[in-house]
């Protein structure tokens, strides 16, 4: 437990800058390409990642679902969505962590093999957004896990979600988030 | 000294040990822990004296035979004589009795004060003492006495935790049943005698020949029901399922895995030894019956939660096996091949030695579980190796041994018996080579069926969490019984490895019937243990053990070494999808069994019904609880024991018409009998 707050704090939350006139004008195909480039050279060639809902509203997991249909088909970059947090590489967290989801998303952070990236999806996920200082909520992901990357925007576009992540991957410069 | 055991007196001294027990037992009756240790006591020295009398007569050259007593009665002559069959079934009955005295005294403990220990004290070593007499008996009448007395005791047994009603159920069902199989046996007797004149088994025996053909099948028959009912053949066996599990649990263990064997010590007296020349299709009948018995065994026990339950099907399974092996000795031995007829004698007793030991261990351990949880459902247990560890060990093994996994006993028992179901099919014409085909498929079906069925014994009682509270407090047995089910778990493996010189040892007792006297048998052992089928095949007990042994070194390092080199092993919890796994969501028996089920469902007849409860019986919106009821329909009381059942009452009713209820109408009815009775005697 102890060791967990120590991570939380001393863990980075990066949010790496996008400028929306940068990702307006490029086309989906070249991000994917790119990160398809990353993906092959970070893990293989398949980048598996977990969905964790925390007590979202449903925005962020709209825009992420939209990665899968036939327009993104992020399938094709290498990248897929995992059914457990036992397959994933990157946990991807939405929602302001609302008290009762806050016990799961830690044993979804447990759960995941190490070495796993975290990335805070949303304004709720990184701060709590426009919920903010209810009681009903934690205030964001860091508060219970230690976060490694951050996604703004409420919600991020699909197209964001991508350019963050491929600014995420080529961040990450051949060695994965310690652990 | 070996002189002096293997005498008249050593024997006399085995039974005078059994009933000095029996009646000190009943002395010390006012003395729970007295009568205890008494009972213990004499039964560990009579069962060791046994053991010690038995060998000696196995290595001896000749049988020991003699009369008590002069008798009073013309018929009966109180005579024993033990060769080497006999011996071999007294080994088997003290090896198991000695274990299961050694359990019963930490087992009974929880009977003190609540029932009376000198009373069951008295009933084991007349039981004992019972199926001692039915084993050594020359006689047909005193046969029949030892028969009865083994019969009537264990019904005692049966019923002895009598304020569940249930046993007394299941007690009077076996009472019943006993007795109409024990009809079936005195109308053979009775038939043996019109012919031979005379009821002594030597007499039957040089007067065989007195017999006419049609006469010999009907005492086939006759045996065949009779001897059938005690050892548990379907479709006589419904008394097994219900009397075994009522009883304490190394009574269980006795009865599933030495009296039901006294019915194929007479199978084997009376088929291959006394009536001898047989027509073949007696052989091929017992074939056909040990498939059928052993295959639906198998599927019914399937079908069990209740453990107790599952292992008396289990029983019925290994008594098929068993009338396989004798089956195929008997049609060898008509075909005039003794030589194979031998080979197919050592598979049957050699499986009923190891059936006994492999048996007894998984009751002893199935009793020491229910000790601890006093449940006997197997849905309710769970998670209990990490409680009961030895025990969990010991059952292990003995399911092992029983789904006939090497380097355990039950593997070359079975291995034999498929020897000679093969030898079989590739020596014998068409029509009877089929009947060998068909009963090597349901032996090999019966094994697979067998495992499936241990791995979910094994699995629902031992393995994930537990399902009760019960369950989660259940600790580890006490010594006597660890040691007990210890000792019998080393004989299963010591019995595997030393196959050779059981198999010898066997081939021994063959060669001492007076059909396979000068016989070389088919099956040979060397030294190392080995054992080799003509040139057909050869297996290794040793070597089959290296190898095992060998290869799981081999895994276990491959996986240390290979596998997790460079891994970091850490762990934690149960991925559980965020919510919190309970025991409720593990596989239970049911579910386990239920694939195999509706597979066999043309047998089985599953039936399933539902039921549910609403809250509000007008608006059915809310139910209140659920109730699903899976069910197997029992073919044999719908298709064989209703009918019976109707056909039996219909005569009653008829017989109605004469009970007047006059007392001198009665008068008359006896004097009618009385007159024809004289006419027809003269």
């Amino acid at each position: 437990m102890l060791k967990l707050l120590v991570k939380i704090f001393s863990t980075p939350d990066v949010t790496i800058p996008v400028t929306p006139a940068d990702c307006v004008r490029t086309e989906v195909m070249a991000v994917g390409k790119k990160i398809e480039d990353q993906v092959k050279r970070l893990f293989r060639g398949s980048l598996a990642i977990r969905q964790v809902d925390a007590g979202s509203d449903n925005a962020c997991e709209q825009e992420l679902v939209a990665l899968s249909n036939a327009f993104y088909d992020v399938e094709r970059f290498g990248i897929h969505f995992v059914a457990s947090p036992r397959h994933a590489d990157m946990l991807m967290v939405t929602g302001p962590v609302t008290r009762n989801m806050a016990a799961a998303v830690k044993r979804a952070y447990d759960a995941t093999p190490d070495p796993k990236i975290v990335v805070a999806v949303g304004d709720d996920a990184i701060d709590g957004g426009i919920y903010r200082g209810s009681y009903a909520v934690l205030d964001g992901v860091h508060s219970v896990i230690p976060v490694d990357y951050q996604i703004p925007g409420d919600p991020p576009s699909p197209k964001t979600i991508l350019c963050h992540l491929l600014k995420i991957l080529e961040s990450l410069n051949g060695k994965p988030a310690e652990s | 000294m070996i002189n002096a055991i293997a005498s008249q007196s050593g024997f006399l001294v085995l039974l005078s040990l059994f009933a000095v027990g029996a009646a000190g037992s009943l002395l010390l009756r006012r003395n729970d822990r007295l009568a205890n240790y008494w009972n213990g006591f004499f039964a560990i020295a009579g069962s060791l004296w046994g053991i010690l009398f038995s060998l000696v007569l196995l290595n001896a050259t000749r049988a020991v035979s003699f009369a008590a007593a002069p008798s009073i009665f013309p018929l009966l002559s109180i005579s024993f004589k033990i060769d080497k069959l006999s011996a071999f079934f007294i080994f088997v009955i003290t090896l198991i009795t000695l274990f299961c005295s050694i359990y019963g005294i930490g087992y009974i403990r929880h009977f003190y004060n609540k029932y009376s220990i000198g009373a069951l004290g008295l009933f084991y070593h007349l039981f004992v003492l019972g199926m001692l007499l039915v084993v050594t008996a020359d006689n047909g009448l005193f046969f029949l006495i030892a028969w009865e007395i083994m019969s009537v005791v264990s019904y005692f047994l049966v019923i002895y935790d009598r304020n569940d009603e249930k046993n007394i159920k299941a007690g009077f069902l076996y009472l019943v049943m006993t007795h109409i199989a024990t009809a079936f046996i005195v109308f053979a007797f009775l038939l043996l005698y019109k012919f031979t004149g005379s009821f002594d088994f030597d007499a039957i025996k040089s007067g065989v020949s007195l017999i006419p053909s049609a006469v010999k099948n009907a005492v086939f028959v006759l045996a065949i029901i009779g001897f059938g009912t005690k050892a548990g053949i379907i479709p006589f066996h419904i008394w097994l399922p219900g009397a075994h599990p009522a009883a304490p649990s190394h009574v269980s263990a006795l009865m599933s895995g030495v009296m039901i064997k006294t019915g194929i010590y007479m199978l084997i007296r009376i088929f291959l030894d006394m009536l001898q020349p047989v027509p073949l299709w007696w052989g091929l009948g017992l074939l056909v019956i040990g498939s059928v018995s052993s295959l639906l065994g198998v599927l019914y026990a399937l079908t069990e939660h209740d453990i107790k339950r599952l292992l008396a099907y289990h029983s019925i399974e290994n008594i098929g096996i068993i009338l396989l092996g004798l089956g195929s000795s008997l049609s060898f031995l008509s075909l005039g091949m003794p030589s194979l007829s031998l080979l197919g004698l050592v598979a049957a007793l050699f499986h009923t030695l190891n059936h006994a030991t492999f048996k007894s261990l998984l009751f002893l351990s199935a009793g020491s579980v229910i000790n601890e949880t006093h449940i006997r459902n197997m849905e309710k247990y769970g998670g209990l190796i990490k409680n009961m560890p030895q025990t969990a060990l010991f059952f292990l093994v003995g399911s092992m041994a029983i789904s006939a996994l090497p380097p355990f006993n039950g593997f070359f028992s079975e291995w034999l018996t498929f020897q000679a179901l093969f030898q079989g099919v590739s020596t014998l014409a068409v029509s009877a080579k089929w009947v060998f085909v068909a009963a090597a498929g349901a032996l090999a079906f019966t094994g697979g069926l067998a495992l499936a069925c241990f791995v979910k014994a094994f699995g629902v009682t031992f393995l994930a969490r537990p399902r009760s509270g019960e369950a989660q407090e259940a600790g580890e047995s006490s010594f006597s019984l660890r040691f007990a089910m210890g000792a019998l778990a080393a004989l299963t493996l010591l019995f595997g490895i030393f196959s050779g010189h059981i198999t010898s040892l066997i081939n021994r007792v063959g060669n001492d019937l007076s059909v396979f006297s000068c016989t070389t048998s088919f099956v040979s052992a060397f030294p190392d243990q080995s054992l080799a089928v003509g040139s057909f095949s050869t297996v290794s007990a040793p070597v089959l053990l290296a190898f095992l042994v060998a290869a799981f070194i081999v895994v276990l390092l491959t996986i240390k070494y290979l596998v997790y080199k460079n891994q970091k092993v850490t762990t934690g919890l149960t991925w559980d999808c965020g919510t919190d796994l309970t025991p409720r969501m593990e596989i239970t028996a049911t579910g386990f069994a239920r694939s195999i089920v509706t597979i066999f469902k043309a047998v089985l007849k599953p039936g399933i019904s539902n039921a549910t409860e609403y809250l509000d019986e007008e608006s059915r919106y809310v139910p209140q609880s659920r109730t699903v009821i899976l069910s197997v329909k029992d073919m044999y009381k719908s298709y064989l024991y209703k009918p019976l059942d109707k056909i039996a009452a219909a005569m009653s009713e008829r017989a109605k018409g004469i009970q007047s209820g006059n007392i001198n109408a009665y008068i008359l009815y006896i004097l009618t009998a009385l007159l024809i009775a004289l006419l027809l005697v003269k």
